[in-house]
């Protein structure tokens, strides 16, 4: 503490003796801390993006099947309403939300076209706490009630089969007995802002589908939200020891891109890191280097009263600390006000069409995560103090006779 | 009085390339407790090497150097370091005060460094700072002072931990006459006041004039060693 309380304030006036030279340094931290941050922020608020869209369509945190069906997804594979165990977990504290569906592929007929879809029989109200897809009604509305024989399907859909809002559609699908079903539905919305899913799914009530397709109450699907403490693989545990018959899995193994994209994404970081910190090592050696030279004199100076080497380094050191800290700090406040702006959402505008053919939003929402930061922050500071080691060690060497002489 | 310093033989020689540059050739020296001795000769004559060895920042080639009754040679670096702090006070040519520091910052250094209390050492910072008659520059950085009020810092700062000799190489060697003259006669009252041993390297004749003892090198050998005008070797 003793030799602290000498080497702290000797090493905060020593950084502002070369204010320049000091400025250039936290410069090149606080931009180099700023880019990995910026880097870190955008591609997270991509992959974010690209699992919401993912999992805020259809699929949920997590899906429950009758064994089979995601390898013949047919109205033959499925499963009772829940009861007992299962229903306990799903309304127990693991699970936030969750939403029965039947589904089916079928086919759409209007007056001029016929289109493959996947017909999903929804009720309504669980739908909305899992799905963003009943706020994206363009036109029309969203299904009231799960035995509403209406269908909402997706504008660019309706522009395929050349039909609008208010028509009536032809839906055939085959039914659990075997029989091919027909039944006329009219559209009662158009839903849009889900480019992915617009040609693919059309929706109608959960009940009206499964009398559709004489399904008594079974269902094809349950897909879950976990509960924020609990998290998807705990969820499917959970839900795994309820219904150990069934197929439950996490979207981790249900959207395999959109986890592998959230996956690399730490890669992609730390790579990034990498980059960064060598441009960054290469400023800060050479900067101490010169201090180191600049002040060879005041190092023997040291020595020959007294000073061990080893506070030599120290001193040094704490000078480096300080500096990258500030530059840390400096770059991250840089990041903070770079994401401010964008609080409601950075519109990628004319790129946004190409994202979303990335299965991401055209608006993301960059986030500076504090641990990320200070994950961030910590490690530079911790590298960069080390890189100091090599200029603080050849302070350490300088002969105090030859500083002696020079004096 | 006994001997602070004792050398025996002592050897320097410096390499250079392939050659062989011998700085000092068998010195025998004693200095006593509470000298105030010059060492004088010309340019390369080996001062600047004795002073160093005897301060422990290099090791004589051969010969040995107790200070204090501790032989150097038996002392690795870290113990030669604290053996600096501890019992020898250095004064230089120039630019030997921390420029970040204050007056009374750098005479506190060494004082810190040993771990002394906070109190103590403001006080006696102080103390020595009056002694050199800089009270009231307490506060002024080196870049704020003149070259004498910088060296009279150095002095304080020598003196603060109370060593048990000064080793000063050319102190005078960049002031002008007033201010190396009133240095010197700082020095010397310093001396007699405290009885702290002075060995002073220096080719300045009004130093060697306030000299009690005045030992003479030529090519790195003693070749006259005076005190009060009785020569004690040659």
């Amino acid at each position: 503490m003793g030799s602290f309380g000498l080497l702290a304030p000797l090493a905060w006036r020593n950084l502002w003796r070369n204010p320049r030279r000091t400025w250039i340094t936290l410069a090149v931290v606080g931009v180099g801390v700023w880019s990995i941050l910026a880097f870190d922020v955008l591609l997270k608020a991509w992959v974010e993006s690209s699992r919401q869209e993912a999992l805020r369509l259809l699929t949920g945190e997590g899906q429950i099947h009758a064994q089979g069906y995601l390898d013949d997804p047919g109205v033959a594979q499925r499963m009772p309403a829940p009861s007992g165990p299962l229903l306990a977990a799903l309304n127990g504290p693991v699970v936030s939300a969750w939403a029965p569906r039947i589904r089916v592929t079928a086919i759409i007929q209007s007056e001029y076209r016929t289109r493959a879809v996947t017909l999903v029989g929804v009720s309504p109200a669980a739908e909305r706490k899992v799905s963003d897809l009943p706020g994206q009604i363009l036109a029309g509305r969203y299904l009231a009630s799960p035995d509403e024989p209406g269908l909402v399907i997706g504008k660019d859909l309706a522009e395929k089969l050349k039909t609008r809002l208010g028509k009536r559609v032809i839906v055939m699908a085959q039914a659990a007995d075997g029989h091919l079903g027909e039944i006329g539905l009219p559209i009662i919305g158009l839903f849009g802002n889900t480019k992915p899913a617009q040609d693919e799914f059309i929706f109608t009530g959960l009940g009206a589908a499964q009398r559709f397709l004489g399904a008594g109450t079974d269902l094809s699907e349950i897909s879950f939200d976990a509960a924020p403490d609990a998290g998807p693989n705990n969820a499917v545990a959970a839900l795994s020891r309820a219904a150990p018959r069934l197929d439950i899995q996490s979207w981790e193994t249900l959207e395999p891109l959109a986890f592998t994209v959230q996956s690399f994404s730490q890669t992609y970081v730390a790579v990034w890191l990498i980059v960064m910190f060598v441009l960054m090592a290469i400023g800060i050696v050479n900067t101490q280097l010169m201090a180191v030279f600049e002040r060879t004199r005041e190092f023997g100076l040291m020595q020959a009263l007294g000073m061990r080497p080893r506070l030599i380094v120290v001193q040094v050191v704490l000078e480096s600390a300080l500096l990258i800290a500030l530059g840390v700090g400096l770059g991250v406040g840089l990041m903070v006000l770079t994401v401010l702006p964008f609080a409601g959402g950075l519109d990628l505008g004319p790129l946004g069409e190409s994202m979303e053919n990335y299965g991401a939003s055209s608006i993301l929402y960059p986030k500076l995560d504090a641990h990320d930061a200070l994950t961030v922050g910590v490690v530079i500071w911790l590298l960069g103090v080390a890189v100091t080691v090599w200029p603080a060690r050849s302070a350490a060497r300088i002969n105090p006779v030859l500083a002696m002489a020079a004096l | 009085m006994p001997a602070i310093i004792e050398c025996r033989g002592v050897t320097k020689i410096y390499r250079q390339g392939a050659v062989d540059v011998p700085a000092l050739r068998g010195v025998d020296l004693d200095i006593e407790t509470g000298d105030f001795a010059t060492l004088s000769g010309p340019s390369g004559s080996g001062k600047t090497t004795l002073l160093s060895l005897i301060g422990g920042l290099d090791r004589p080639t051969e010969g040995d150097i107790v200070l204090g009754g501790q032989a150097l040679g038996a002392l690795n670096n870290a113990q030669l370091a604290d053996l600096r702090l501890r019992k020898i006070g250095f004064v230089f040519q120039t630019y030997s005060l921390v420029p970040v520091l204050s007056a009374i910052e750098n005479v506190e250094f060494i004082l810190r460094l040993l771990g002394r209390p906070a109190a103590e050492r403001e006080a006696r910072a102080r103390e020595v700072l009056a002694d050199v008659g800089l009270s009231g520059l307490e506060q002024r950085r080196p870049a704020r002072l003149s070259g004498g009020q910088q060296q009279r810092v150095a002095v304080a700062r020598a003196l603060a931990p109370k060593p048990a000799i000064v080793l000063a190489d050319e102190p005078t060697a960049n002031l002008d006459s007033k201010n190396a003259e009133e240095l010197i006669e700082l020095m010397a009252r310093l001396n007699a006041a405290s009885g702290i041993t002075f060995l002073i390297a220096t080719h300045d004749a009004r130093v060697i004039a306030h000299s009690r003892r005045r030992i003479e090198m030529v090519d790195g050998k003693i070749v006259a060693d005076e005190r009060a005008g009785v020569t004690i070797a040659a």
